[in-house]
């Protein structure tokens, strides 16, 4: 329990802009020794939030974007070869329990299901990480601490998280900020002025009310950045919006000319 | 001659005299694929659907010369009620066609507001404050919009009337202040850029006293004659029942005078639309009996030389009722079948391009793996070969390293799938454009079948429709065993609507044959437009638990069950059926075939 402070003065924290409780929930499983699952829609700040947290309590974080390849070895660590000979090489997983940090594990979802094998004795009271490629057996100190996160918006029926995966986790919901908040966020984070961040927020809500009929997902805070950093630094809003909300959202022509029809109603010439 | 003259001064007079600039005419169909994503982000109801609005008479003056060509009687306004936003067919208000585009959107996006209290010209004004305060985009297009506005209007003779117009001008240029009309005015000029100030339908809105006709199935929903006619809603008046009525020579009836009759039959006459176009008013009535409570008759069974291919005689299948929580068993008969008439065929033209994109998609979609050794890189080393390798090593004979990792790479994936189409009567109803359900449905077929045999996956496709419990059509199209070829194609070409959904036993037989399937993943996909129902007690919440009961015990099974519906209802008990996240609503349903494509890649990849 010496983490806390220990890195608190070195670095600025990432911004982080709190919704409700959940910095006090991620503090009080972390003290508690919990693991936290995360479910939120892509781009609404779950990733930040770790970044946040980790910097916040002082603890390295070690963060591990899944995707249909990884493995159990590519966590836990393999043998490689050098010089003649095999050598033990720590995959980020243990890196994290060795160091006592934060293993963030982004869009758990999409690991290959083995994954789920080494991760279950790390979450329940046993907190161990056993390497059977090694025969070693780490216990985690207690400032380890496993976060996972996924979006419950991709529809797949073969890749969601098995129900005695997720029972293992405290969960915390995200979505998108309330306008009040996300206009903060691109005011602090995006450099926009009141103005324009409440046009933002304003074009964002219309956008919104499409997820799920025309949109596969909603236009993200993440987008809303980057629009707000675009015009800040000098570029045309239209043409902004169309670069950095309107393009990323959907590939049909009737779509994009309605979206910046939408756009127009904002930041119309 | 006469006639020629005539003709010509008429031509001539009112081309002279048309108020609006034809060449610069914006027209419904031009935004129509853009409207309702805009009007939902607009925050509109998303339940509605777009429509053309009719022109309304507005009594109003017109200038000396559409006076002498007699035009410019009628404006086409916008306006929204429970069903749909109705917009005019074309707009050539402006000379400039970007501005008729952006009166398009600037109506929907006032449409879209909620209705604001006061009169016509309150509420509109209130309406144009609330979007200019929260866009101020459209600001600087309403700004445009009214200032080449103001030039077009007449500027009224009499005192009243100007007053009025004064009224209406300054509540164009400042909105929200608006006061009410001047009493005692002439009808004034319409406004173009302002809603419909008495919608043709919503005073009829509120009649509904609960006895909401059921929907029928054979719905024509032929959006190409969407265009709505100023409807007027009456009580049902008995004293001119048809049946009683005599002729009497002093009454002339005219077209849009309201007679109840019994009319002989339910088919829509060729020339239906012309004479409704030539009406000055439909009548609706709310009569006791819907088409779909008549429609409700047993169909007789085709000949049997008109019927499709039985095979052999047919599979005794339990079904779940609700009210007992038990499978009654050999409850219905499942009669395998061929369609008739299928000669094998290639796939239509009009598909082949859409056909090689899909083939080009699927062809690289990422398969299962498999453990392979002697790899360059990779999770695991490969014991064998580094110890080979280490004694060539020690015995001085120089190697370059070799691979020495063991990974899983690609390999074939292991993947089947089962698409079940429902093909029962009310597959026959009408899209629009698109054509009929079951030409959508027939389509998607084609192109899913062309994508499954591009990447490889097992698929069968099957069809059916039920009558009664005694005969439940499942219809073969391709079976497991069998390449995707003509004759396959053949008979998905040689599908026919008809008859009733008995979704239960065809999901169970489906899951049968699934299972048969050396796969490591089953998918069991169903291609639906409408709730379960057959002819006896198969409807309303049988149906649905013993479709339900049926997913479940799928699922049970170990395959994955998803629905795809174009059915917009489904929300309603799609939920219950297949679980939140196993179906997907079709909103615009000749989208289906890349719907369905895609949303194959997007379970699977």
């Amino acid at each position: 329990m010496n983490a806390p402070h220990r890195a608190a003065a070195a670095a600025p924290l990432p911004f982080y802009q709190p919704l409700a409780d959940e910095c006090e929930v991620f503090e009080a499983a972390w003290h508690q020794q919990l693991p936290l699952l995360i479910k939120g829609p892509t781009g609404c700040g779950k990733t930040r939030f770790v970044a946040h947290m980790a910097a916040r309590l002082g603890l390295p974080l070690f963060t591990v974007s899944c995707h249909d390849d990884l493995s159990a070895a590519d966590l836990v660590g393999r043998h490689l070869i050098a010089a003649g000979n095999t050598q033990w090489c720590d995959g980020p997983l243990t890196r994290a329990v060795r160091a006592g940090g934060i293993c963030y594990l982004d869009e758990v979802v999409e690991a290959r299901k083995d994954t789920t094998v080494v991760l279950h004795p790390l979450t329940d009271d046993r907190r161990i990480l056993p390497i059977e490629r090694t025969g070693e057996q780490l216990a985690a100190p207690a400032s380890f601490m496993l976060v996972v996160s996924y979006n419950p918006g991709y529809q797949h029926v073969l890749k969601t998280l098995k129900p005695s995966t997720r029972q293992r986790f405290v969960a915390l919901a995200f979505d998108f900020p309330p306008p009040a908040v996300e206009l903060t966020v691109l005011r602090e984070e995006g450099g926009a002025d009141e103005a324009l961040a409440r046009r933002l927020v304003a074009l964002a809500a219309q956008l919104r009310r499409l997820g799920g009929y025309h949109l596969d997902e909603a236009v993200s805070t993440r987008l809303l950045v980057y629009a707000a950093k675009l015009i800040a630094s000098g570029m045309a809003a239209r043409t902004a919006c169309r670069v950095a909300l309107v393009e990323p959202l959907s590939d049909e022509p009737d779509t994009l000319a309605a979206l910046m029809a939408v756009v127009d109603t904002q930041f119309g010439a | 001659m006469e006639d020629l003259v005539g003709s010509w001064w008429d031509r001539l007079v009112r081309r002279a005299a048309y108020p609006g600039y034809p060449q610069a005419a914006v027209l419904l169909d031009d935004v129509a694929p853009q409207a309702l994503l805009f009007f939902r982000a607009m925050g509109g109801d998303p339940g509605l659907a777009i429509r053309s609005a009719v022109g309304t008479a507005h009594g109003a003056r017109r200038r000396w010369l559409a006076r002498v060509a007699g035009i410019d009687t009628h404006v086409e306004l916008a306006w929204r009620d429970g069903q749909a936003l109705y917009l005019p067919e074309r707009i050539d208000l402006y000379p400039d066609a970007a501005l008729n585009r952006g009166l398009y959107f600037w109506l929907m996006a006032l449409a879209a507001q909620p209705p604001a209290q006061g009169d016509w010209l309150q509420s509109n004004s209130e309406g144009t404050a609330r979007c200019l305060a929260t866009m101020p985009g459209l600001a600087t297009l309403y700004q445009r919009l009214v200032a080449a506005l103001l030039p077009l209007r007449n500027w009224p003779a009499n005192g009243t009337g100007q007053a009025a117009e004064q009224a209406i001008r300054h509540a164009l240029l400042q909105p929200g202040t608006a006061t009410a009309l001047p009493a005692g005015s002439p009808p004034p000029q319409p406004v173009p850029l302002w809603l419909h100030p008495s919608p043709p339908s919503a005073a009829a809105a509120n009649q509904d006293d609960g006895q909401q006709p059921e929907q029928g199935h054979g719905d024509s929903r032929d959006s190409k004659a969407r265009r709505r006619y100023r409807a007027r809603r009456d009580n049902p008046d008995d004293r001119k029942n048809g049946m009683l009525l005599q002729f009497r020579a002093e009454s002339i009836f005219t077209w849009d005078d309201y007679v109840r009759v019994n009319r002989h039959q339910d088919e829509d006459e060729p020339d239906d639309g012309a004479a409704a176009e030539d009406m000055d008013r439909l009548t609706v009535s709310r009569d006791g009996k819907t088409r779909a409570s008549r429609l409700k008759f047993d169909l007789d069974l085709p000949a049997a030389a008109y019927d499709d291919t039985p095979l052999g005689d047919g599979l005794l299948l339990p079904e779940w009722d609700y009210r007992r929580e038990r499978l009654v068993a050999d409850h219905c008969r499942l009669q395998p079948m061929l369609p008739r008439d299928a000669s094998p065929a290639p796939l239509p033209d009009k598909l082949q391009a859409a056909a090689r994109r899909l083939r080009r998609q699927f062809q690289a979609l990422s398969p299962e793996r498999s453990r392979k050794s002697g790899e360059a890189s990779g999770p695991d080393l490969d014991l064998d070969r580094i110890i080979r390798f280490l004694a060539e090593q020690r015995s001085g004979v120089a190697v370059a390293e070799p691979p020495l990792y063991q990974a899983w790479p690609p390999a074939g994936r292991s993947m089947a799938c089962l698409l079940l189409a429902d093909l029962s009567l009310s597959t026959e109803s009408w899209l629009g454009e698109a054509g009929q359900v079951i030409h959508v449905i027939r389509d998607s077929l084609l192109l899913f079948a062309e994508a499954l045999a591009a990447c490889g996956d097992a698929f069968g496709l099957y069809g059916f429709s039920s009558l009664r419990r005694s005969e439940v059509r499942y219809l073969l199209l391709k079976d497991f065993g069998e390449p995707y070829d003509d004759a396959a194609r053949g008979r998905i070409l040689a599908i026919r609507p008809g008859y009733y959904t008995r979704m239960g036993a065809a999901i169970r037989q489906s899951t049968t044959i699934l299972l048969q399937q050396p796969a490591q993943r089953r998918l069991l996909l169903i291609v639906s437009d409408g709730k379960p129902n057959d002819l006896d007690h198969y409807e309303g919440r049988y149906g649905v638990e013993d479709t339900r009961q049926a997913v479940l015990e799928a699922r049970r099974a170990g395959l994955i069950p998803f629905c795809v519906t174009v059915d917009r209802e489904a929300g309603d008990y799609l939920p219950h059926l297949f679980g939140k996240r196993g179906y997907s609503v079709v909103h615009d349903a000749h989208r289906l075939p890349q719907v369905l494509t895609s949303l194959y890649a997007s379970l699977t990849a």
